[in-house]
């Protein structure tokens, strides 16, 4: 503390405060960038052309529907827990910007520079859940409250292998700084983690499919048995909120992912940033292809594929980790 | 422009206060709250105090574990079983349960707090971060038995849970 004294405080706090505008152009113009990419790959799939009206292509359609969102009236319906029902878009919303903060998107190109990155990435996430089940339980609506139920009992169990996944990769970095993670790593794809653990990395991806409640693991909000699940009476922005906070959440899995598996902001020939946004791109159209192409599981089967797969598969991989990283 | 009435000490000191007022109100809603999900948004204000307290102490491990493990998990399934077991709804309790309800919680606080008073620990200067080996390395050499009993503890807890979930599906 007694280093911080004199001038270095203002230097970290521009550098945050620059760092958390910047997230929030990012965040902001990358989640309405990916509502209409998702609305076009799903029509693409679909065999049919997707928002076409408004602009060239339907290119400003996700701006016409922020607009409709924004000027939707707000009501809070009967018997609902004023405090639960609008704190949780909040709580959902406002958690975004700490994820980002450690992550390195270039060369020395960071928000904060903190040890424990990973953990802090992985310690504010879980808020997220608690933000549904106040949804959830301050809708007084029983499509809500099944919602909630199935969030709950699904990112409890997903965030069991996910986090042995990342400790494997955390073990052999030998930290939980996300810049050092990207720096063991070389620039062509051999010399990524993903060459040295591929299970943890198939582990990774599948629990940030679910982590992030995404199709085929959608069942908190589930259109077709539970309206929408945990986000059935929120109007207007409130569902704007839950709505953006979830494609963050997509970039954020995405870009640790990139991070902590495919070598982060390295790739060949040119080392930078571009690299970084295309991995995270990548990803994230994957995710959109897995969302279109796969129906929903039901909600005893994906419990199942974590319980008695995913979870014992993330602790011999771990296993292995270790003895190889105790004989090398 | 100069920044000089913002000392570090002063920070901490604001912080310390903010802390303090988030596990204060937070520990309040909880008890107080009708509704137990509200009391149990009062624990997790509790829990970010704590945190924030450890991350004072230059812990922020403990503190982002604190996070992770108690607002992420415990809590969530603290959550869960309000959700399963609602429908119990009960009265406001009695004046001679509430006075005894105080009681029991002033007895551990009085002598607790007795005993910082009189041996009030001198403050050891700064705190000093612990990097994540060294506190590994320590967990598994000086404090090994410690480290080993509390695993111990979770795997009896653990071992008890599936018993008792058990039980519960042979007897329907």
């Amino acid at each position: 503390m007694m280093a911080l004294a004199d001038l270095q405080i203002p230097g970290a706090l521009v550098r945050l405060v620059v760092a958390l505008a910047a997230l929030a152009a990012f965040v902001g113009v990358n989640g309405m960038l990916l509502v209409y990419l998702e609305r076009k790959v799903a029509g693409h799939i679909q065999r049919r052309p997707g928002p076409f009206e408004v602009g060239p292509h339907g290119i400003l359609q996700a701006v016409a529907d922020a607009l409709k969102l924004v000027g939707k009236q707000l009501v809070t319906p009967n018997g609902a827990d004023w405090l639960l029902f609008w704190g949780a878009p909040v709580v959902s919303f406002m958690p975004v910007f700490l994820l980002f903060l450690p992550i390195e998107f270039g060369p020395g190109l960071y928000g904060l520079d903190v040890n424990l990155g990973l953990l802090l990435i992985l310690a504010f996430a879980g808020l997220n859940v608690v933000a549904l089940c106040m949804a959830g339980w301050g809708s007084n609506n029983k499509w809500a409250l099944l919602g909630a139920a199935r969030a709950v009992a699904q990112s409890v169990a997903y965030e069991i292998p996910l986090l042995l996944a990342v400790l494997a990769i955390a073990a052999m970095a030998g930290t939980l700084h996300l810049g050092e993670i990207v720096a063991k790593q070389g620039s062509w794809p051999w010399q990524w983690n993903v060459a040295l653990q591929p299970v943890a990395f198939f582990i990774y991806f599948v629990c940030s499919v679910a982590e992030t409640n995404r199709a085929p693991f959608d069942l908190p909000e589930a259109e077709s048995e539970l309206t929408a699940g945990f986000h059935t009476e929120y109007p207007g922005m409130g569902f704007g909120l839950f709505f953006l906070a979830e494609y963050a959440e997509m970039i954020v899995v995405s870009a640790v992912g990139a991070t902590l598996f495919l070598g982060g902001w390295k790739g060949p020939l040119v080392d930078g940033v571009w690299w970084f946004l295309f991995k995270i791109y990548a990803w994230l159209l994957v995710m959109m292809w897995i969302r279109w192409t796969y129906p929903r599981v039901r909600f005893d089967q994906i419990l199942n594929l974590c319980w008695k797969w995913l979870i014992p598969l993330a602790l011999l991989n771990l296993l292995a980790t270790f003895v190889a990283l105790a004989v090398v | 422009m100069t920044l000089d009435f913002l000392t570090a000490d002063a920070a901490a000191k604001a912080l310390f206060v903010l802390y303090f007022l988030a596990i204060l109100v937070g520990g309040i809603m909880a008890v107080a709250a009708k509704s137990l999900v509200k009391a149990m948004l009062g624990l997790i204000k509790t829990l970010f105090g704590v945190s924030g307290m450890y991350l004072l102490m230059q812990a922020p491990f403990v503190a982002l574990m604190q996070l992770l493990i108690y607002v992420g998990a415990v809590s969530v399934l603290i959550f869960f079983a309000i959700m399963l077991t609602r429908g119990e709804e009960e009265g406001r309790p009695a004046m001679g349960k509430k006075i005894l309800a105080v009681l029991a919680a002033a007895a551990p606080a009085a002598r607790v707090g007795g005993l910082l008073l009189r041996h009030a620990p001198m403050p050891a200067g700064t705190p000093v971060e612990i990097s994540l080996q060294a506190l590994g390395q320590l967990l598994l050499t000086d404090y090994v038995l410690a480290f080993e009993a509390i695993s111990l503890v979770l795997f009896v807890a653990m071992a008890g849970a599936v018993v008792l979930g058990f039980e519960r599906r042979l007897s329907k």
